[in-house]
């Protein structure tokens, strides 16, 4: 980047707000209904902020005894988080919070999903057990390994589970409970499905993402990346999907018969700093990126144009989020810092 | 490498007394805090450390090595323990009684988030005095377990005559002569002497003179798994002897379940010190040759099927011309 620090810190300092948490950022969100964001910590507690009014104080909630271990937006408000104590707790945008489940003394709640249509999804070591609104337990599904992932497809009616050898699809409301397995060799660690539940990603133990178009259960290798992958989002109308795990943001085309066949287009790049966390604009064709130094940058995927949001030197970037309607960004850190930016018309 | 954390693999058959090993770490007043993870619910008296329970999952790794295995629950947990605001003094990782430790070893070598994050410390086997023998007749396992440990605790001393003890000795040397072997009674270790040892550390490889057997040959056991160590004392030229050890390990590297080295290299005031377990490899300068010393290079492997001629022919093979 050619910005100077304060250059690259403008938005965070104008536009935003930032505080020292004192815990690694497992990861952050918005609400479904854009009125809160949280941040969901390495010491078990969450951080509340109000995108309405940000500089105002951001209350601390005790949700896990131990780590948050996985945050999403709760059903259409507040949050639902998993933890190393074993719960899958429930928080309001009002902070008030209550544990939906006690899931194993030993063992951990380590990946959560939701759905708006009314599901929640909680994984512990082999299982995820899917929830309706009310709470009830729809289903329990055991999987060959422990889960890597939950994903719900955009419609509710399907969810996708990574584990060791591939992902299964489960049908949330069919009476049998056969999953249909997608196959891949290796250790697959988070699940993704394309805005229109064409196709599946997962990332994996190698330096590595697998694909799966569904008509036809063609595979899709992407490789060549120097790091794990641990962050992808898809553009809001699927056409591309941004990945972490380079020295810069790695966009692979879902259109035109793509990605199978076709390089991907690389953003942002050129300081040989690893790319840790993308989060794609909920509508237009533009991606949040988070790196290891600690910069967070937006990209626009088609003239390529670059907007600093936050400059370095504040940890490693390990969480990233956009709000529903695409004018907010919060971000936070390895060491414990977290940002929230707004990014709408004044 | 001073802010990661010590993670000891406590290894050993069922009833080799892995669990009363464990709480009497947990409940030693120590002032340290550890981080368990089990792989069975056992009945654990602990306060202020975190005992979590994970299943064994062992994953090939992608990469067309068959060898090439982790142990994806602690890829997974280790990940996640270090988002934790209280940092640990050490993690103990308990494996099943039919555990092959190599994969728990090579986790610390393949995955980065495990290596940023943590160190392998020590790898500790119990066996148990009175059964080791049997096991070691009907059980694959039992023999790798001693092959990869660091340091053995013979346990269940009050059941075995001095005679019988020194005999099961004799055969976990004949196995593994680079094990420091404790002798024990329901698991009465001091915890220094299993946790914190560091034996990973590749400045402190050989740092250990091996067990040799007086008047014992190594052949002449039944064990299936041996070792053998072999030294030169001309200098060893690096790019013969990467050639050598890296085309070794391909192809053999199944069978060579830990391979420890420390050479000499022309005009190299330091020593190169080198480990693997099976194919993966490690190795880096640890510091000067002390001062008047021999320069000697040596390498042990431990493994099966070991042809020694052809290792002896292989390592004279990389003397700098």
């Amino acid at each position: 980047m050619s910005e100077t620090v304060s250059d690259a810190d403008f938005l965070l300092s104008e536009r935003g707000q930032g505080h020292e948490l004192g815990a690694w950022v497992v990861g952050c969100a918005f609400s479904r209904d854009g009125k809160a964001a949280a941040f969901a910590l390495g010491d078990g507690t969450l951080r509340l902020a109000d995108p309405a009014a940000m500089a105002t104080e951001w209350p601390s909630v005790a949700a896990h005894d131990g780590a948050c271990l996985s945050l999403v937006p709760d059903i259409a408000s507040g949050f639902l988080t998993g933890g190393d104590d074993g719960a899958l707790v429930r928080t309001a945008n009002d902070g008030g919070s209550e544990t939906l489940a006690r899931l194993g003394g030993m063992k951990w709640v380590d990946h959560v999903a939701s759905h708006p249509d009314g599901l929640r999804a909680a994984s512990v070591g082999r299982q995820v057990h899917v929830y309706a609104r009310d709470g009830r337990t729809l289903k329990t599904l055991t999987h060959p390994s422990s889960v890597g992932g939950i994903a719900f497809d955009g419609k509710g009616k399907r969810v996708a589970v990574a584990h060791y050898g591939g992902a299964s699809l489960w049908f949330v409301n069919s009476k049998e409970d056969k999953p249909r397995v997608l196959p891949w060799k290796g250790s697959h660690q988070g699940v993704w499905f394309s805005p229109d539940g064409t196709h599946v990603v997962t990332t994996m133990q190698e330096n590595a993402l697998h694909g799966w178009r569904l008509s036809d259960a063609q595979d899709m290798r992407m490789s060549g990346y120097q790091a794990k992958i641990k962050s992808v989002s898809f553009t809001g109308k699927g056409r591309w999907l941004a990945t972490a795990g380079a020295d810069c943001i790695v966009l692979w085309p879902f259109f035109a018969g793509g990605p199978m066949g076709k390089p991907p287009m690389e953003l942002a790049g050129g300081d040989g700093v690893l790319c840790t966390r993308v989060a794609c604009h909920p509508q237009h064709e533009v991606v949040a990126a988070g790196f290891e130094d600690g910069l967070v940058l937006m990209a626009e995927i088609g003239s390529g144009k670059v907007v600093p949001v936050a400059a370095p030197g504040r940890g490693a970037v390990s969480a990233l989020s956009w709000n529903p309607s695409g004018t907010q960004i919060a971000f936070g850190t390895e060491s414990g810092f977290a940002g929230l930016v707004d990014l709408s018309k004044r | 490498m001073s802010d990661t954390i010590p993670v000891t693999v406590l290894t050993g058959y069922l009833g080799a007394g892995k669990t009363t090993l464990l709480n009497r770490i947990l409940t030693e007043h120590h002032g340290k805090k550890y981080a368990v993870i089990i792989n069975e619910f056992g009945e654990l008296g602990v306060d202020n450390d975190l005992v979590i329970d994970a299943d064994e999952e062992v994953f090939e790794m992608n990469n067309g090595c068959i060898c090439c295995t982790v142990r994806g629950d602690l890829v997974r947990i280790l990940g996640s323990l270090m988002k934790r605001r209280d940092k640990f003094d050490g993690i103990i990782v308990e494996t099943t009684g039919l555990a092959d430790p190599a994969p728990v070893a090579q986790t610390f070598f393949m995955d980065e988030d495990v290596k940023r994050a943590t160190r392998l410390d020590a790898i500790v086997t119990l066996v148990d005095a009175k059964n080791l023998i049997a096991r070691l007749g009907d059980s694959k396992e039992a023999e790798s377990q001693l092959a990869f440990a660091d340091i053995v605790v013979l346990n269940k001393m009050d059941l075995v005559t001095e005679e019988e003890a020194a005999e099961v000795e004799r055969r976990i040397f004949a196995i593994n002569p680079y094990a420091e072997i404790r002798r024990a009674t329901k698991s009465n270790v001091p915890v220094e002497s299993v946790v914190g040892r560091d034996a990973f550390n590749l400045e402190r490889i050989l740092e250990r003179e091996p067990e040799f057997l007086s008047g014992e040959d190594n052949h002449s056991h039944n064990e299936d798994v041996m070792s053998m160590s072999f030294e030169v004392s001309a200098p060893v030229d690096p790019g013969k002897f990467n050639t050598w050890i890296g085309e070794l390990l391909q192809n053999k590297g199944q069978d060579l379940l830990r391979t420890k080295g420390i050479l000499n290299y022309p005009g190299e005031d330091r020593r190169f010190a080198f480990q693997a377990v099976h194919m993966i490899a490690d190795g880096d300068f640890v510091g000067a040759w002390p001062e008047g010393s021999l320069r000697k290079s040596k390498i042990v492997f431990i493994g099966r099927n070991l042809n020694r001629p052809q290792l002896r022919r292989g390592f004279e093979g990389c003397v700098a011309a």
